[in-house]
């Protein structure tokens, strides 16, 4: 738990963090958000005293930040920063363990622990342990960072603008890959960003920020339907409203039973997946817009995965051109399929939602 | 087939490297210890010289003198730039930065042989002197890419450090200083090959190094003498400069 109370920063006579106050549980996903200026990375800096705090208090599991010899602070918390700050002369092993190193691991210790960690972010060992920054892609390079951060199984993950160097794509996979992570570990995060869909997408907390002042700190659908104030209703955007809503809901909230069968019945149900022997989909009978019986063959690009937002899904249903998609695991199996009923908010009756 | 190619070429450019450092080796040993055979031919080129093979010190001597000058007229530059440049990248010494810099470039815009005429008052004649000149010179280089050197590490790397919770002298010594080393080595290249060839201007003052015979030819109008002296001069600085490409190498990281 970290706890923010009457946080204040001041450069040159002026508050660039003014008075900030705000507890974040064990187990969050915080978002600080706000325009550039507004004193969010200033205020996650101050955590773990990069920034020393003006005046005001930082409360850690209990502890008073300011109290604790810096170095031992900073072990406590794991750090990511955009561009990674990858060590350029260690392999990618070694800055994973550039905590546990610091701590004094021991070597068996160490090498479980970045093993663990590379099949957390699926990087292959055998092919990345001993790979160096520069040979790595944008997206691995920042795997890599968080792997490094959450090293020493730290209390407290910060976080400050990660993905905001990596293309829009990459970074849409990383969130994807950082809401899974937050799931896994139950790490309490503090993220930085000033990116309202990415907020919406990882937060269960956002806490928004102007000219160094907390505006409204709150859960992100709060925050969507009930705006304190202008400045919030500007700044979230009145524009795909109902997207927003719909970055927040998850396939497994709305997929169910997948139809194996023609069923012209039902309404949207006339179609069938045809499936290999392992259980995955080959193909979709159906469910195109222009002929029924036409068959699809099926792409990973137009599956979806029980994590995967829903507004993502309406995004590759709308690309594609197909009326479901077919929801996999991760050996590709199919578990349920995801439709329009889906999009519109109906969740299924008979309990397949996913877990 | 073309990463084929590309490698089996890397691959020569690679062994042809070593291949040129290795007869330059032989050449410097063979040329040190058998200057001696080539009597005859020396005697053939200059008729005119009575005596046209420097004879009053073995060249192995000479050599290992001037080595032993350049040794340790080095290590001093080297310890004393890097503490230096070390000094006014921290904190504390930042504000002693442009003091340090210039000082160095005086140190290095005064010519040895003046250096030397003030030293040898100071310190007698032969090696005490030499060795002051020499570090005073060597100190420039040593200095200004220590500062440089520091100075590329990226910010954010840096801020990774102090964030991973790592002290100021793990920073220090765990990053800073391996990713600066190469051009601090690069420095600490020009500084010791400049020494190479300043360290025969010495033997003016006694110092016993490959020098002598330089001198001795200059005052004594024997131009073979001149040429034993500096081709030994030449070849030690061509070879330690490849060795010092070689080290540098290992310091580089992609980027």
């Amino acid at each position: 738990m970290i706890e923010l109370k009457g946080l204040t920063k001041t450069y040159a006579g002026q508050n660039v963090v003014d008075d900030v106050s705000l507890t974040l549980d064990t187990g969050e996903f915080g978002v600080l958000i706000g325009p550039s200026g507004c004193g969010k990375s200033t205020t996650l800096k101050m955590i773990n005293r990069l920034v020393p705090l003006s005046s005001g208090r930082i409360i850690l599991n209990g502890d008073d930040v300011t109290e604790l010899p810096v170095e031992q602070l900073r072990r406590r918390i794991g750090y990511a920063i955009q561009s990674t700050g990858l060590f350029p002369h260690w392999s990618v092993a070694q800055n994973i363990a550039t905590v546990p190193q610091l701590l004094k691991w021991s070597k068996s210790r160490i090498d479980d622990r970045v093993d663990e960690l590379m099949a957390l972010f699926h990087l292959d060992a055998t092919e990345f342990r001993h790979k160096y920054p520069h040979q790595l892609s944008g997206g691995q390079a920042q795997r890599v960072g968080v792997a490094r951060a959450l090293a020493a199984d730290p209390e407290v993950l910060l976080m400050d603008e990660p993905f905001g160097a990596v293309d829009p794509i990459t970074r849409e996979v990383l969130q994807a890959e950082m809401r899974r992570v937050h799931q896994q570990t139950g790490k309490t995060i503090v993220f930085v960003t000033h990116d309202m869909d990415e907020a919406l997408q990882l937060a269960t907390r956002i806490a928004l920020l102007n000219g160094g002042k907390l505006v409204q700190y709150d859960r992100p659908i709060e925050l969507m339907v009930k705006p304190d104030n202008d400045f919030v209703r500007e700044f979230i955007g009145q524009a795909d409203l109902g997207l927003k809503l719909l970055s927040r809901r998850w396939v497994q909230q709305y997929q169910r039973e997948p139809s194996l069968e023609h069923q012209a019945t039902f309404p949207g149900l006339d179609h069938r997946w045809i499936l290999d022997d392992a259980g995955r989909p080959v193909a979709l009978e159906g469910a195109r817009l222009d002929d029924d019986h036409q068959r699809t063959e099926v792409k990973p690009e137009w599956t979806a995965t029980p994590e995967m937002s829903m507004k993502e899904a309406l995004s590759r249903m709308v690309w594609y051109r197909v009326m479901v998609l077919p929801v996999v695991d991760e050996a590709g199996k199919l578990i349920a399929e995801i439709g329009m009923q889906g999009v519109m908010g109906i969740q299924a009756e008979d309990g397949t939602q996913g877990s | 087939m073309n990463g084929t190619n590309q490698s089996l070429s890397r691959f020569r450019a690679a062994f042809a490297g070593n291949g040129v450092l290795g007869v330059l080796i032989v050449l410097l040993i063979g040329l040190t210890l058998g200057m001696g055979q080539l009597e005859p031919l020396f005697r053939a080129l200059f008729p005119d010289l009575s005596n046209p093979l420097y004879s009053r010190a073995s060249f192995l001597d000479l050599m290992l003198a001037h080595i032993g000058l350049v040794l340790i007229s080095s290590l001093i530059s080297v310890t004393v730039g890097v503490a230096a440049g070390l000094f006014v990248t921290r904190p504390v010494g930042r504000e002693f930065e442009p003091m340090v810099s210039s000082l160095a470039a005086i140190g290095q815009t005064f010519p040895p042989a003046a250096v030397l005429a003030i030293a040898v008052p100071l310190a007698g004649f032969g090696f005490a002197p030499t060795i002051i000149a020499l570090s005073l010179y060597g100190l420039l280089p040593v200095i200004q890419n220590t500062i440089a050197g520091l100075g590329t590490v990226p910010q954010t790397t840096l801020e990774a450090a102090r964030g991973n919770g790592m002290s100021r002298w793990q920073i220090l010594h765990r990053v800073e200083l391996p990713l600066a080393m190469r051009v601090i080595i690069a420095g600490i290249r020009v500084s010791v090959i400049i020494n190479i060839g300043t360290a025969t201007i010495g033997s003016t003052v006694g110092a016993k190094s490959l020098g002598t015979p330089l001198i001795a030819g200059l005052v004594g109008n024997n131009l073979a003498y001149v040429i034993q002296g500096a081709l030994l001069v030449g070849l030690l600085a061509i070879v330690t400069d490849l060795l010092f490409e070689r080290l540098e190498r290992r310091y580089s990281f992609g980027g």
